[in-house]
């Protein structure tokens, strides 16, 4: 390995993994609201359609949390060993405590960006 | 127990006629309002129905001394309690919630009238459907039941907030932006309208009335809106206008057919068919214009008018009497 090429972390280190998918949901709901705030300043077109581009988003943004939730619940291993508290200093336990917070984080996440669609699915229209 | 019974009705019988009246939003005149009032009744019965079944259940655990449940009944409990359950009850809410809002802000269908925020009463302009002139007036809105009309809302200095609410729900204006809302009164009445952004001194004396009336009614409002002020019929009224051109009223009030022209305060074209007098401090009486002419301030603090309780008493009442009498 070269000196300057960073080695992957450890996922007992990782605490990216954990608030990524919160992070996706913050980005959706600043897409979304962006988009809805130009697109009617602009007059872009047919509220219909933002409705389907914010859609969009969404179905992108919950494939992607779907997947990190996916990767924390196999960090978490919960099938594996049933561990719910993870109060030891060993890396295992660090490794399933930031597992098991990110798949909650993902699984609120995954609400949440449901949530930010909302206005555009039932109330879709610029006025 | 007994005794409780009728001190306990009286109280819900006051709370309850607090319902009602010219401003309420739970005795709704108009389409807007009657869904914000049924979005409350349901919201309501939800909560009552949450609040009995949490207390319930706090009773339960407290006073019924229940048996152990097991720890996967006790996990389903929690999980399904506290996380499933609000967040398919929440997911209803806003969606029952937010699918009533593009009929709130639908467009107007013919008349525009332009409400602008002013330090503290509201001017107001009319643009019947294809006027290429506002009529001017202040502190009413009078709109045609059965139509949806488009209101634009504007301010002066500070931020105000337009809320009648047997009508509709309330909006921000603004200085230097435009914001909107529409209105479809339902029923003819007699409404108050209340400034619902804290806005200085006087906020709280910056009100206003709002009339309904049949469509025909409405085109004939407006055509006696639109025409010049009444002229004075008797000798008293006649010094009455002389007084007000001669002091100076007219550069800041407008009364048309007359020389004055001012647009610094209220239009008073019309100031005897409106509902009140100095945004709803007052009624449109002989007594209550010359205690307002003498001294605003004395009324509406920071009121931006200048007192005239230096001029004699009969100007002041001969004054009072031309504008009481500009039906
Ligand atoms: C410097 C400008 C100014 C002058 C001069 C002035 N007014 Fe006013 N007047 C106002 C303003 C501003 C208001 C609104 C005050 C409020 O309601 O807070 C007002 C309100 C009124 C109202 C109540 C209007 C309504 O819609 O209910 C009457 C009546 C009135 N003025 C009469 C007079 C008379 C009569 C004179 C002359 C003796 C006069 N004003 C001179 C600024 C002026
Ligand atoms: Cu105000």
């Amino acid at each position: 390995m070269a000196a300057h090429e960073k080695p992957d972390l450890p996922a007992h280190r990782n605490l990216f993994r954990m608030i990524l998918a919160p992070t996706i949901w913050a980005i959706h709901f600043l897409l979304a609201y962006c988009t809805a705030a130009i697109w009617c300043a602009k007059d872009l077109g047919d509220p219909d359609t933002l409705t389907l581009v914010v859609t969009g988003y969404t179905v992108a943004a919950e494939v992607a949390i779907v997947f990190l939730g996916l990767k924390m619940w196999t960090q978490w291993d919960y099938l594996d060993d049933y561990d719910y508290v993870h109060s030891e200093s060993t890396d295992e336990h660090r490794r399933e405590f930031l597992g098991h917070a990110g798949f909650m984080l993902a699984c609120l996440s995954f609400v949440a960006v449901i949530f930010n669609t909302m206005p555009v699915w039932f109330a879709g229209t610029c006025l | 127990m007994r005794p409780l019974v009728l001190p306990a009705a009286a109280i819900l019988a006051i709370a309850l006629a607090g319902c009602r009246g010219p401003q309420s939003a739970l005795d709704p005149a108009g389409a807007d309002a009657s869904s914000l009032a049924s979005l409350f009744w349901v919201m309501l019965a939800g909560a009552v129905v949450l609040w009995l079944l949490m207390n319930g259940l706090i009773f339960y655990a407290w006073r019924a001394k229940p048996r152990p449940i097991s720890s996967k009944a006790a996990r389903i409990l929690i999980f399904g309690g506290g996380v499933v359950f609000p967040t398919f009850v929440l997911f209803f809410l806003l969606a029952y919630g937010l699918s009533m809002m593009p009929d709130q802000r639908a467009p107007g269908e013919g008349l525009r009238v332009e409400v602008t925020g002013e330090q503290w009463w509201f001017r107001v302009a009319y643009w019947p459907e294809g006027a290429s002139e506002p009529i001017h007036s202040a502190n009413e809105i009078v709109l045609p039941v059965g139509v949806r009309s488009e209101i634009t809302l504007k301010a002066d200095q500070v931020i105000h907030s337009f809320w009648l609410p047997s009508i509709a729900g309330k909006t921000d204006m603004f200085p230097g932006r435009v914001t909107r809302m529409s209105l479809l009164p339902t029923e003819p009445g007699e409404f108050r309208g209340q400034c619902a952004e804290f806005c200085g001194e006087s906020h709280a004396w910056m009100a206003f009335t709002a009339r309904t009336m049949t469509p025909d009614d409405f085109a004939a409002w407006v055509e006696a809106e639109a025409a010049p002020a009444a002229v004075p019929e008797t000798d008293l009224q006649a010094r009455g206008l002389d007084v007000f051109l001669s002091e100076g009223c007219g550069g800041c009030h407008a009364i048309r057919g007359t020389p004055a022209r001012g647009r610094v305060g209220p239009d008073l074209t019309h100031l005897a068919s409106r509902g009140n007098l100095a945004a709803g401090a007052l009624k449109v009486t002989v007594p209550d214009l010359i205690a307002w002419i003498s001294h605003p301030e004395a009324i509406k603090p920071g009121a931006k008018m200048p007192a005239f309780d230096h001029l004699p008493r009969e100007d002041i009442a001969a004054m009072a009497a031309y504008l009481e009498s500009l039906e």
